[in-house]
Protein backbone atom coordinates (compact mmCIF):
# COMPACT_ATOMS: atom_id res chain seq x y z
CA UNK A 1 0.00 0.00 0.00
CA UNK A 2 2.83 2.36 0.93
CA UNK A 3 4.28 2.07 -2.54
CA UNK A 4 1.01 3.05 -4.09
CA UNK A 5 0.80 6.05 -1.82
CA UNK A 6 4.32 7.16 -2.63
CA UNK A 7 3.74 6.78 -6.34
CA UNK A 8 0.91 9.26 -6.06
CA UNK A 9 2.94 11.73 -4.07
CA UNK A 10 4.52 13.85 -6.85
CA UNK A 11 1.12 14.38 -8.45
CA UNK A 12 -0.44 15.31 -5.13
CA UNK A 13 2.29 17.79 -4.36
CA UNK A 14 1.95 19.37 -7.77
CA UNK A 15 -1.82 19.74 -7.39
CA UNK A 16 -1.33 21.14 -3.91
CA UNK A 17 1.09 23.66 -5.32
CA UNK A 18 -1.53 24.89 -7.80
CA UNK A 19 -4.13 25.34 -5.13
CA UNK A 20 -1.53 26.89 -2.85
CA UNK A 21 -0.62 29.56 -5.37
CA UNK A 22 -4.27 30.51 -5.79
CA UNK A 23 -4.63 30.84 -2.02
CA UNK A 24 -1.36 32.74 -1.80
CA UNK A 25 -2.43 35.34 -4.33
CA UNK A 26 -5.77 35.93 -2.63
CA UNK A 27 -4.10 35.94 0.78
CA UNK A 28 -1.85 38.79 -0.33
CA UNK A 29 -4.86 41.05 -0.77
CA UNK A 30 -6.10 40.21 2.72
CA UNK A 31 -2.75 40.68 4.31
CA UNK A 32 -1.87 43.97 2.58
CA UNK A 33 -5.15 45.59 3.57
CA UNK A 34 -4.80 44.23 7.08
CA UNK A 35 -1.30 45.69 7.17
CA UNK A 36 -2.40 49.25 6.51
CA UNK A 37 -5.85 49.31 8.12
CA UNK A 38 -5.96 46.34 10.51
CA UNK A 39 -9.16 45.51 8.70
CA UNK A 40 -10.12 42.02 7.58
CA UNK A 41 -11.57 42.93 4.23
CA UNK A 42 -14.02 40.08 3.72
CA UNK A 43 -15.15 41.68 0.48
CA UNK A 44 -11.82 40.56 -0.96
CA UNK A 45 -13.35 37.12 -1.67
CA UNK A 46 -15.78 38.85 -4.00
CA UNK A 47 -13.03 40.88 -5.64
CA UNK A 48 -11.47 37.51 -6.44
CA UNK A 49 -14.83 36.19 -7.70
CA UNK A 50 -15.21 39.24 -9.96
CA UNK A 51 -11.81 38.43 -11.47
CA UNK A 52 -13.02 34.89 -12.17
CA UNK A 53 -16.20 36.17 -13.84
CA UNK A 54 -14.18 38.61 -15.95
CA UNK A 55 -12.01 35.67 -17.00
CA UNK A 56 -15.02 33.66 -18.14
CA UNK A 57 -16.53 36.60 -20.00
CA UNK A 58 -13.32 37.46 -21.80
CA UNK A 59 -13.02 33.88 -23.02
CA UNK A 60 -16.71 33.79 -23.94
CA UNK A 61 -16.32 36.77 -26.27
CA UNK A 62 -12.72 36.63 -27.41
CA UNK A 63 -12.01 32.92 -27.73
CA UNK A 64 -14.16 32.63 -30.90
CA UNK A 65 -12.36 35.63 -32.39
CA UNK A 66 -8.76 35.15 -31.34
CA UNK A 67 -7.50 31.65 -32.01
CA UNK A 68 -4.57 31.73 -29.62
CA UNK A 69 -5.53 30.83 -26.05
CA UNK A 70 -2.44 32.43 -24.55
CA UNK A 71 -3.26 35.79 -26.09
CA UNK A 72 -6.82 35.58 -24.79
CA UNK A 73 -5.52 34.65 -21.35
CA UNK A 74 -3.14 37.59 -21.26
CA UNK A 75 -6.02 39.91 -22.14
CA UNK A 76 -8.19 38.26 -19.52
CA UNK A 77 -5.49 38.68 -16.89
CA UNK A 78 -5.00 42.34 -17.68
CA UNK A 79 -8.72 43.06 -17.72
CA UNK A 80 -9.30 40.98 -14.60
CA UNK A 81 -6.55 42.82 -12.75
CA UNK A 82 -7.88 46.22 -13.79
CA UNK A 83 -11.55 45.54 -13.07
CA UNK A 84 -10.92 43.82 -9.74
CA UNK A 85 -8.35 46.41 -8.72
CA UNK A 86 -10.65 49.30 -9.52
CA UNK A 87 -13.58 47.54 -7.82
CA UNK A 88 -11.50 47.14 -4.66
CA UNK A 89 -10.61 50.84 -4.83
CA UNK A 90 -14.25 51.82 -5.26
CA UNK A 91 -15.27 49.66 -2.30
CA UNK A 92 -12.63 51.33 -0.17
CA UNK A 93 -13.67 54.77 -1.31
CA UNK A 94 -17.40 54.26 -0.78
CA UNK A 95 -17.55 51.93 2.19
CA UNK A 96 -14.40 52.16 4.31
CA UNK A 97 -13.03 55.66 3.86
CA UNK A 98 -16.20 57.41 5.09
CA UNK A 99 -15.94 55.37 8.29
CA UNK A 100 -12.34 56.48 8.76
CA UNK A 101 -13.25 60.07 8.04
CA UNK A 102 -15.85 59.90 10.82
CA UNK A 103 -13.16 58.67 13.16
CA UNK A 104 -14.85 55.33 13.79
CA UNK A 105 -12.58 53.58 16.25
CA UNK A 106 -14.61 50.43 16.82
CA UNK A 107 -12.94 47.86 14.60
CA UNK A 108 -16.11 45.79 14.38
CA UNK A 109 -17.83 48.49 12.35
CA UNK A 110 -15.66 48.28 9.21
CA UNK A 111 -15.61 44.50 9.61
CA UNK A 112 -19.40 44.30 9.45
CA UNK A 113 -19.32 46.76 6.55
CA UNK A 114 -16.91 44.42 4.76
CA UNK A 115 -19.26 41.48 5.22
CA UNK A 116 -22.11 43.62 3.93
CA UNK A 117 -20.10 44.68 0.88
CA UNK A 118 -19.36 41.02 0.29
CA UNK A 119 -23.06 40.15 0.01
CA UNK A 120 -23.78 43.20 -2.12
CA UNK A 121 -21.06 42.26 -4.62
CA UNK A 122 -22.17 38.61 -4.80
CA UNK A 123 -25.72 39.52 -5.67
CA UNK A 124 -24.69 42.38 -7.91
CA UNK A 125 -22.69 39.96 -10.04
CA UNK A 126 -25.56 37.48 -9.92
CA UNK A 127 -27.92 40.21 -11.12
CA UNK A 128 -25.63 41.35 -13.91
CA UNK A 129 -25.00 37.81 -15.13
CA UNK A 130 -28.68 37.02 -14.83
CA UNK A 131 -29.65 39.94 -17.05
CA UNK A 132 -26.71 39.55 -19.40
CA UNK A 133 -26.69 35.82 -20.10
CA UNK A 134 -29.39 34.44 -17.86
CA UNK A 135 -26.78 32.09 -16.41
CA UNK A 136 -25.91 31.24 -12.84
CA UNK A 137 -23.19 28.68 -13.40
CA UNK A 138 -20.62 30.12 -15.74
CA UNK A 139 -18.59 27.71 -17.80
CA UNK A 140 -15.06 28.54 -18.89
CA UNK A 141 -14.54 27.97 -22.61
CA UNK A 142 -10.90 27.12 -23.02
CA UNK A 143 -9.17 27.01 -26.37
CA UNK A 144 -5.80 25.58 -27.41
CA UNK A 145 -3.12 25.54 -26.29
CA UNK A 146 -4.54 26.06 -22.80
CA UNK A 147 -6.36 22.72 -22.77
CA UNK A 148 -3.21 20.76 -23.61
CA UNK A 149 -1.24 18.59 -21.23
CA UNK A 150 1.77 16.35 -20.91
CA UNK A 151 3.22 13.91 -18.44
CA UNK A 152 6.50 14.68 -16.80
CA UNK A 153 7.92 11.64 -15.02
CA UNK A 154 4.75 10.42 -13.39
CA UNK A 155 3.10 13.79 -13.02
CA UNK A 156 0.19 14.72 -15.23
CA UNK A 157 0.60 18.41 -16.02
CA UNK A 158 -1.85 20.67 -17.81
CA UNK A 159 -0.46 23.65 -19.67
CA UNK A 160 -2.88 25.92 -17.88
CA UNK A 161 -1.50 24.67 -14.56
CA UNK A 162 2.01 25.61 -15.61
CA UNK A 163 0.78 29.04 -16.64
CA UNK A 164 -0.96 29.46 -13.30
CA UNK A 165 2.24 28.73 -11.42
CA UNK A 166 4.32 30.94 -13.67
CA UNK A 167 1.97 33.92 -13.47
CA UNK A 168 1.61 33.63 -9.68
CA UNK A 169 5.35 33.48 -9.26
CA UNK A 170 5.76 36.59 -11.39
CA UNK A 171 3.10 38.41 -9.39
CA UNK A 172 4.67 37.44 -6.08
CA UNK A 173 8.14 38.50 -7.14
CA UNK A 174 6.76 41.72 -8.60
CA UNK A 175 4.86 42.50 -5.43
CA UNK A 176 7.92 41.90 -3.29
CA UNK A 177 9.88 44.28 -5.50
CA UNK A 178 7.12 46.87 -5.35
CA UNK A 179 6.77 46.74 -1.59
CA UNK A 180 10.44 46.59 -0.69
CA UNK A 181 12.15 48.57 -3.39
CA UNK A 182 9.91 51.33 -4.65
CA UNK A 183 8.72 54.64 -3.34
CA UNK A 184 5.11 53.47 -3.23
CA UNK A 185 6.10 50.33 -1.35
CA UNK A 186 8.11 52.30 1.17
CA UNK A 187 5.13 54.59 1.67
CA UNK A 188 2.81 51.59 2.12
CA UNK A 189 5.13 50.19 4.76
CA UNK A 190 5.35 53.57 6.45
CA UNK A 191 1.56 53.91 6.60
CA UNK A 192 1.31 50.34 7.88
CA UNK A 193 3.77 51.03 10.67
CA UNK A 194 2.63 54.44 11.79
CA UNK A 195 -0.03 56.25 9.84
CA UNK A 196 0.19 59.47 11.84
CA UNK A 197 3.92 59.88 11.51
CA UNK A 198 3.73 59.07 7.81
CA UNK A 199 1.17 61.84 7.47
CA UNK A 200 3.58 64.30 9.06
CA UNK A 201 6.14 63.31 6.45
CA UNK A 202 3.78 64.66 3.80
CA UNK A 203 2.29 61.30 2.87
CA UNK A 204 -1.47 61.28 2.40
CA UNK A 205 -2.58 57.96 3.93
CA UNK A 206 -5.84 57.95 1.97
CA UNK A 207 -3.92 57.89 -1.29
CA UNK A 208 -1.65 55.10 -0.08
CA UNK A 209 -4.57 53.07 1.27
CA UNK A 210 -6.35 53.47 -2.03
CA UNK A 211 -3.27 52.20 -3.89
CA UNK A 212 -3.02 49.29 -1.49
CA UNK A 213 -6.58 48.26 -2.33
CA UNK A 214 -5.81 48.68 -6.02
CA UNK A 215 -2.78 46.40 -5.84
CA UNK A 216 -4.42 43.84 -3.56
CA UNK A 217 -7.54 43.87 -5.71
CA UNK A 218 -5.54 43.46 -8.92
CA UNK A 219 -3.75 40.44 -7.44
CA UNK A 220 -7.13 39.03 -6.41
CA UNK A 221 -8.41 39.61 -9.95
CA UNK A 222 -5.45 37.78 -11.49
CA UNK A 223 -5.99 34.94 -9.04
CA UNK A 224 -9.67 34.87 -10.05
CA UNK A 225 -8.92 34.61 -13.77
CA UNK A 226 -6.39 31.84 -13.18
CA UNK A 227 -8.85 30.06 -10.89
CA UNK A 228 -11.54 30.17 -13.57
CA UNK A 229 -9.09 28.85 -16.15
CA UNK A 230 -7.96 26.05 -13.85
CA UNK A 231 -11.21 24.93 -12.28
CA UNK A 232 -13.62 25.82 -15.13
CA UNK A 233 -16.98 26.31 -13.39
CA UNK A 234 -17.73 29.61 -11.71
CA UNK A 235 -20.69 31.21 -10.01
CA UNK A 236 -21.20 34.44 -8.07
CA UNK A 237 -20.66 32.66 -4.77
CA UNK A 238 -17.47 30.93 -5.80
CA UNK A 239 -15.30 33.43 -3.91
CA UNK A 240 -16.51 32.43 -0.48
CA UNK A 241 -14.60 29.23 0.21
CA UNK A 242 -11.29 30.08 -1.51
CA UNK A 243 -11.52 33.52 0.09
CA UNK A 244 -12.06 32.06 3.53
CA UNK A 245 -9.17 29.67 3.03
CA UNK A 246 -6.94 32.43 1.71
CA UNK A 247 -7.76 34.46 4.78
CA UNK A 248 -6.85 31.42 6.82
CA UNK A 249 -3.61 31.17 4.87
CA UNK A 250 -2.85 34.81 5.67
CA UNK A 251 -3.39 34.14 9.38
CA UNK A 252 -1.40 30.93 9.17
CA UNK A 253 1.55 32.78 7.67
CA UNK A 254 1.21 35.69 10.09
CA UNK A 255 -1.32 38.30 9.05
CA UNK A 256 0.15 41.55 7.80
CA UNK A 257 3.21 39.75 6.53
CA UNK A 258 3.57 39.41 2.76
CA UNK A 259 6.00 36.51 2.69
CA UNK A 260 3.88 34.89 5.38
CA UNK A 261 0.80 35.08 3.17
CA UNK A 262 2.62 33.29 0.36
CA UNK A 263 4.00 30.61 2.65
CA UNK A 264 0.65 30.22 4.37
CA UNK A 265 -1.12 29.79 1.04
CA UNK A 266 1.31 27.15 -0.16
CA UNK A 267 1.20 25.25 3.14
CA UNK A 268 -2.60 25.26 3.24
CA UNK A 269 -2.79 24.12 -0.38
CA UNK A 270 -0.52 21.17 0.40
CA UNK A 271 -2.31 20.19 3.58
CA UNK A 272 -5.66 20.22 1.87
CA UNK A 273 -4.54 18.22 -1.15
CA UNK A 274 -2.59 15.70 0.91
CA UNK A 275 -5.52 15.19 3.27
CA UNK A 276 -7.93 14.91 0.36
CA UNK A 277 -5.86 12.24 -1.33
CA UNK A 278 -4.63 10.10 1.50
CA UNK A 279 -7.46 10.29 3.99
CA UNK A 280 -9.67 7.68 2.30
CA UNK A 281 -6.78 5.22 1.94
CA UNK A 282 -5.35 5.74 5.39
CA UNK A 283 -8.68 5.36 7.14
CA UNK A 284 -9.77 2.43 5.05
CA UNK A 285 -12.48 4.50 3.46
CA UNK A 286 -14.08 5.61 6.71
CA UNK A 287 -13.24 9.22 6.04
CA UNK A 288 -13.56 10.32 2.45
CA UNK A 289 -12.02 13.15 0.49
CA UNK A 290 -14.79 15.42 1.71
CA UNK A 291 -12.99 15.59 5.06
CA UNK A 292 -9.99 17.33 3.56
CA UNK A 293 -11.06 20.74 4.83
CA UNK A 294 -11.61 19.35 8.31
CA UNK A 295 -8.10 17.95 8.39
CA UNK A 296 -6.55 21.07 6.93
CA UNK A 297 -8.28 23.30 9.44
CA UNK A 298 -7.53 20.95 12.34
CA UNK A 299 -3.85 21.27 11.51
CA UNK A 300 -4.32 25.01 11.34
CA UNK A 301 -5.97 25.14 14.76
CA UNK A 302 -3.17 23.05 16.27
CA UNK A 303 -0.52 25.20 14.66
CA UNK A 304 -2.07 28.39 15.91
CA UNK A 305 -2.29 26.97 19.42
CA UNK A 306 1.48 26.79 19.44
CA UNK A 307 2.25 29.76 17.21
CA UNK A 308 -0.60 32.24 17.57
CA UNK A 309 1.39 34.84 15.65
CA UNK A 310 1.47 32.56 12.60
CA UNK A 311 4.38 30.88 10.88
CA UNK A 312 6.33 34.05 10.11
CA UNK A 313 4.57 36.33 12.52
CA UNK A 314 7.47 36.68 14.91
CA UNK A 315 10.27 37.86 12.72
CA UNK A 316 8.23 40.63 11.30
CA UNK A 317 7.27 43.74 13.16
CA UNK A 318 7.00 45.11 9.70
CA UNK A 319 3.51 44.57 8.43
CA UNK A 320 2.09 45.39 5.10
CA UNK B 1 6.80 96.26 5.39
CA UNK B 2 3.06 95.80 5.13
CA UNK B 3 1.24 93.44 7.44
CA UNK B 4 0.84 90.81 4.74
CA UNK B 5 4.40 90.93 3.41
CA UNK B 6 6.42 87.84 4.12
CA UNK B 7 8.22 89.25 7.09
CA UNK B 8 7.19 86.26 9.14
CA UNK B 9 7.96 82.62 8.68
CA UNK B 10 5.20 81.74 11.05
CA UNK B 11 2.43 83.97 12.23
CA UNK B 12 0.14 82.55 14.87
CA UNK B 13 -2.88 84.64 15.74
CA UNK B 14 -5.01 84.11 18.82
CA UNK B 15 -5.00 80.34 18.56
CA UNK B 16 -7.09 78.38 21.06
CA UNK B 17 -7.89 74.72 21.54
CA UNK B 18 -10.05 73.03 24.13
CA UNK B 19 -10.45 69.38 24.99
CA UNK B 20 -13.73 68.91 26.77
CA UNK B 21 -13.75 71.64 29.36
CA UNK B 22 -9.99 72.00 29.44
CA UNK B 23 -8.50 74.89 27.54
CA UNK B 24 -5.18 73.40 26.48
CA UNK B 25 -4.10 76.39 24.40
CA UNK B 26 -5.64 79.74 25.13
CA UNK B 27 -5.42 82.70 22.79
CA UNK B 28 -1.75 82.35 21.90
CA UNK B 29 -0.23 84.67 19.31
CA UNK B 30 3.35 84.82 18.19
CA UNK B 31 5.45 85.63 15.17
CA UNK B 32 8.58 83.81 14.10
CA UNK B 33 10.83 85.60 11.64
CA UNK B 34 12.55 83.84 8.77
CA UNK B 35 15.90 82.39 9.82
CA UNK B 36 15.14 82.68 13.49
CA UNK B 37 15.74 80.10 16.19
CA UNK B 38 12.65 80.44 18.32
CA UNK B 39 11.97 78.45 21.46
CA UNK B 40 8.72 77.70 23.21
CA UNK B 41 9.20 76.81 26.84
CA UNK B 42 6.97 76.27 29.82
CA UNK B 43 6.38 73.93 32.74
CA UNK B 44 5.07 70.42 32.14
CA UNK B 45 1.48 70.48 30.96
CA UNK B 46 1.74 74.07 29.76
CA UNK B 47 0.29 73.08 26.38
CA UNK B 48 3.51 73.21 24.38
CA UNK B 49 3.03 69.98 22.46
CA UNK B 50 -0.66 70.74 21.87
CA UNK B 51 0.47 74.07 20.50
CA UNK B 52 2.88 72.30 18.12
CA UNK B 53 0.12 69.94 17.07
CA UNK B 54 -2.07 72.90 16.21
CA UNK B 55 0.65 74.31 14.00
CA UNK B 56 1.36 71.04 12.18
CA UNK B 57 -2.28 70.20 11.46
CA UNK B 58 -2.69 67.32 13.89
CA UNK B 59 -5.37 69.34 15.66
CA UNK B 60 -7.48 72.05 14.16
CA UNK B 61 -7.61 75.20 16.29
CA UNK B 62 -11.04 76.12 17.70
CA UNK B 63 -10.17 79.74 17.08
CA UNK B 64 -7.38 81.73 15.55
CA UNK B 65 -5.23 81.31 12.49
CA UNK B 66 -1.79 80.10 11.48
CA UNK B 67 0.09 81.59 8.58
CA UNK B 68 3.22 80.11 7.10
CA UNK B 69 5.23 82.55 4.99
CA UNK B 70 2.03 84.47 4.44
CA UNK B 71 -0.06 81.45 3.49
CA UNK B 72 -3.00 80.47 5.65
CA UNK B 73 -2.47 76.89 6.81
CA UNK B 74 -5.11 76.86 9.54
CA UNK B 75 -6.93 73.53 9.61
CA UNK B 76 -4.90 71.97 6.80
CA UNK B 77 -4.35 68.23 7.13
CA UNK B 78 -0.91 67.23 8.45
CA UNK B 79 0.29 65.89 5.10
CA UNK B 80 -0.62 69.15 3.38
CA UNK B 81 1.09 71.17 6.11
CA UNK B 82 4.19 69.03 5.68
CA UNK B 83 4.07 69.54 1.94
CA UNK B 84 4.07 73.32 2.48
CA UNK B 85 7.59 72.91 3.86
CA UNK B 86 7.22 72.22 7.55
CA UNK B 87 9.25 69.35 8.95
CA UNK B 88 9.12 68.12 12.51
CA UNK B 89 10.65 65.77 15.01
CA UNK B 90 8.95 64.24 17.99
CA UNK B 91 9.21 64.35 21.74
CA UNK B 92 9.11 60.56 21.80
CA UNK B 93 11.14 59.36 18.87
CA UNK B 94 8.83 58.17 16.14
CA UNK B 95 11.07 56.55 13.58
CA UNK B 96 9.77 53.73 11.41
CA UNK B 97 11.21 50.98 13.54
CA UNK B 98 11.14 48.16 11.03
CA UNK B 99 12.89 50.19 8.35
CA UNK B 100 16.50 50.97 7.72
CA UNK B 101 18.02 54.36 8.41
CA UNK B 102 18.07 55.08 4.68
CA UNK B 103 14.44 54.07 4.18
CA UNK B 104 13.37 56.39 6.98
CA UNK B 105 14.95 59.30 5.18
CA UNK B 106 13.42 58.18 1.87
CA UNK B 107 9.98 58.39 3.48
CA UNK B 108 10.74 61.99 4.32
CA UNK B 109 11.64 62.55 0.69
CA UNK B 110 8.45 60.88 -0.52
CA UNK B 111 6.71 64.00 -1.83
CA UNK B 112 9.77 64.99 -3.82
CA UNK B 113 10.25 61.67 -5.56
CA UNK B 114 8.36 61.88 -8.80
CA UNK B 115 7.64 58.69 -10.63
CA UNK B 116 4.22 57.35 -11.49
CA UNK B 117 3.07 53.89 -10.48
CA UNK B 118 3.08 52.80 -14.07
CA UNK B 119 6.71 53.91 -14.28
CA UNK B 120 7.44 51.91 -11.16
CA UNK B 121 5.76 48.75 -12.45
CA UNK B 122 7.56 48.92 -15.76
CA UNK B 123 10.82 50.07 -14.20
CA UNK B 124 11.20 52.79 -16.80
CA UNK B 125 14.43 54.80 -16.92
CA UNK B 126 12.48 57.73 -15.48
CA UNK B 127 11.49 55.64 -12.50
CA UNK B 128 14.98 54.28 -11.92
CA UNK B 129 16.39 57.78 -12.21
CA UNK B 130 13.86 59.18 -9.72
CA UNK B 131 14.59 56.40 -7.24
CA UNK B 132 18.32 56.85 -7.69
CA UNK B 133 18.13 60.58 -7.13
CA UNK B 134 15.97 60.10 -4.03
CA UNK B 135 18.56 57.70 -2.65
CA UNK B 136 21.39 60.06 -3.46
CA UNK B 137 19.65 62.92 -1.71
CA UNK B 138 18.89 60.73 1.30
CA UNK B 139 22.53 59.70 1.52
CA UNK B 140 23.62 63.35 1.36
CA UNK B 141 21.35 64.18 4.26
CA UNK B 142 22.58 61.21 6.27
CA UNK B 143 26.10 62.34 5.58
CA UNK B 144 25.17 65.84 6.66
CA UNK B 145 23.88 64.55 9.97
CA UNK B 146 26.88 62.23 10.36
CA UNK B 147 24.90 59.04 9.85
CA UNK B 148 26.03 57.89 6.42
CA UNK B 149 27.80 54.79 7.70
CA UNK B 150 24.58 53.71 9.44
CA UNK B 151 22.46 53.83 6.26
CA UNK B 152 21.82 50.10 6.04
CA UNK B 153 21.09 49.48 9.70
CA UNK B 154 17.68 49.23 11.28
CA UNK B 155 16.60 52.59 12.66
CA UNK B 156 16.03 51.19 16.14
CA UNK B 157 19.54 49.75 16.37
CA UNK B 158 21.02 53.24 16.55
CA UNK B 159 22.05 54.78 19.86
CA UNK B 160 19.65 57.35 21.22
CA UNK B 161 21.48 60.49 20.14
CA UNK B 162 21.79 59.16 16.60
CA UNK B 163 18.10 58.32 16.46
CA UNK B 164 17.40 61.94 17.30
CA UNK B 165 19.70 63.05 14.51
CA UNK B 166 18.04 60.59 12.15
CA UNK B 167 14.70 62.21 12.93
CA UNK B 168 16.20 65.52 11.92
CA UNK B 169 17.64 64.03 8.71
CA UNK B 170 14.21 62.58 7.90
CA UNK B 171 12.57 65.95 8.52
CA UNK B 172 15.19 67.61 6.30
CA UNK B 173 14.33 65.23 3.47
CA UNK B 174 11.04 67.08 3.16
CA UNK B 175 13.17 70.04 2.12
CA UNK B 176 11.40 72.22 4.65
CA UNK B 177 11.65 75.93 5.20
CA UNK B 178 10.76 75.53 8.83
CA UNK B 179 11.68 72.84 11.28
CA UNK B 180 9.78 72.05 14.48
CA UNK B 181 11.88 70.26 17.04
CA UNK B 182 9.85 68.83 19.92
CA UNK B 183 12.18 68.47 22.92
CA UNK B 184 15.19 67.47 20.83
CA UNK B 185 17.50 67.29 23.83
CA UNK B 186 15.22 65.09 25.94
CA UNK B 187 17.15 62.16 27.32
CA UNK B 188 20.46 63.28 25.86
CA UNK B 189 23.74 63.31 27.74
CA UNK B 190 25.73 66.58 27.82
CA UNK B 191 27.94 65.61 24.86
CA UNK B 192 24.92 64.76 22.76
CA UNK B 193 23.24 68.02 23.75
CA UNK B 194 26.34 69.98 22.72
CA UNK B 195 26.34 68.26 19.37
CA UNK B 196 22.64 69.02 19.00
CA UNK B 197 23.24 72.70 19.66
CA UNK B 198 25.87 72.77 16.96
CA UNK B 199 23.55 70.92 14.57
CA UNK B 200 20.72 73.37 15.13
CA UNK B 201 22.98 76.36 14.54
CA UNK B 202 24.44 74.71 11.46
CA UNK B 203 20.98 74.02 10.00
CA UNK B 204 20.11 77.64 10.31
CA UNK B 205 23.42 78.91 8.99
CA UNK B 206 23.98 76.49 6.14
CA UNK B 207 20.44 75.65 5.08
CA UNK B 208 18.80 78.93 6.01
CA UNK B 209 16.13 77.12 8.00
CA UNK B 210 13.79 78.73 10.47
CA UNK B 211 13.73 76.60 13.60
CA UNK B 212 11.08 76.44 16.28
CA UNK B 213 11.77 74.26 19.24
CA UNK B 214 10.12 73.13 22.42
CA UNK B 215 12.70 72.39 25.03
CA UNK B 216 13.13 71.68 28.70
CA UNK B 217 16.89 72.02 28.86
CA UNK B 218 17.25 75.66 29.91
CA UNK B 219 20.95 75.94 29.26
CA UNK B 220 20.35 74.84 25.69
CA UNK B 221 17.37 77.13 25.19
CA UNK B 222 19.20 80.12 26.61
CA UNK B 223 22.31 79.57 24.54
CA UNK B 224 20.82 78.94 21.10
CA UNK B 225 17.51 80.82 20.94
CA UNK B 226 17.14 84.21 19.34
CA UNK B 227 13.83 84.66 21.06
CA UNK B 228 11.73 82.70 23.50
CA UNK B 229 8.01 82.44 24.24
CA UNK B 230 6.81 81.05 27.54
CA UNK B 231 3.54 79.16 27.95
CA UNK B 232 1.79 78.44 31.21
CA UNK B 233 -1.60 76.73 31.49
CA UNK B 234 -2.04 77.17 27.75
CA UNK B 235 -1.50 80.92 27.74
CA UNK B 236 1.53 82.88 26.67
CA UNK B 237 2.90 84.67 29.70
CA UNK B 238 6.07 86.14 28.22
CA UNK B 239 8.05 86.57 25.03
CA UNK B 240 11.45 88.08 24.47
CA UNK B 241 15.19 87.68 24.23
CA UNK B 242 16.82 85.00 26.37
CA UNK B 243 18.19 87.63 28.74
CA UNK B 244 14.74 89.12 29.19
CA UNK B 245 13.12 85.77 29.81
CA UNK B 246 15.79 84.85 32.32
CA UNK B 247 14.93 87.81 34.49
CA UNK B 248 11.18 87.86 33.86
CA UNK B 249 9.41 87.59 37.21
CA UNK B 250 6.33 85.83 35.86
CA UNK B 251 8.43 83.20 34.14
CA UNK B 252 10.45 82.50 37.25
CA UNK B 253 7.26 82.18 39.24
CA UNK B 254 5.79 79.84 36.69
CA UNK B 255 8.75 77.55 36.96
CA UNK B 256 9.73 77.85 40.58
CA UNK B 257 6.59 79.09 42.30
CA UNK B 258 5.78 82.47 43.77
CA UNK B 259 8.48 84.11 45.78
CA UNK B 260 11.22 82.48 43.81
CA UNK B 261 11.99 85.54 41.74
CA UNK B 262 15.53 86.65 42.19
CA UNK B 263 17.07 83.19 41.97
CA UNK B 264 16.89 83.33 38.21
CA UNK B 265 18.81 81.40 35.61
CA UNK B 266 20.11 77.89 35.52
CA UNK B 267 18.00 74.86 34.80
CA UNK B 268 14.33 74.92 35.48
Amino acid sequence: MLEGLLALLPQVIFDGLLLGFVYAMIALGYTMVYGVLELINFAHSEIFMIGAVVGVEVFRYLAPVIPNGVVVLVLALILGAIISGVMAMIVERLAYRPLRARGTTNRLVPLITAIGVSFVLQDLVRLVEGIWHNEFKLQMRLIPPLDGNFTFLTVFIQYKALILILVSLLMLVGLNYLVNRTKLGTAIRAVAQDMNTARLMGINPDVIISRTFLIGGALGGVAGVLFAVQYSTIDPYVGFLPGLKAFTAAVLGGIGNITGAMVGGLVLGQMETLAGTYLPTLTGGNFGTEYKDVIAFLILILLLLFRPQGLLGQVVKEKV
Amino acid sequence: MSATAVASALEVQSVSKSFGGLKAVNDVSLTVRPGEIFSVIGPNGAGKTTFFNLLTGIYEPDEGSVRFFGKDITGMSPDKVAAQGIGRTFQNIRLFAAMTVLENVLIGHHIHTHSSYLDAMLRTPRHLEAERRAKERAMELLDYMGLARRAGELATSLPYGEQRRLEIARALALEPKLLFLDEPAAGMNPQETDRLKEDVRRLRKELGLTIVLIEHDMSMVMSISDRIAVLEYGSKIAEGLPAEIRTNTRVIEAYLGKGAAGQAGGRA
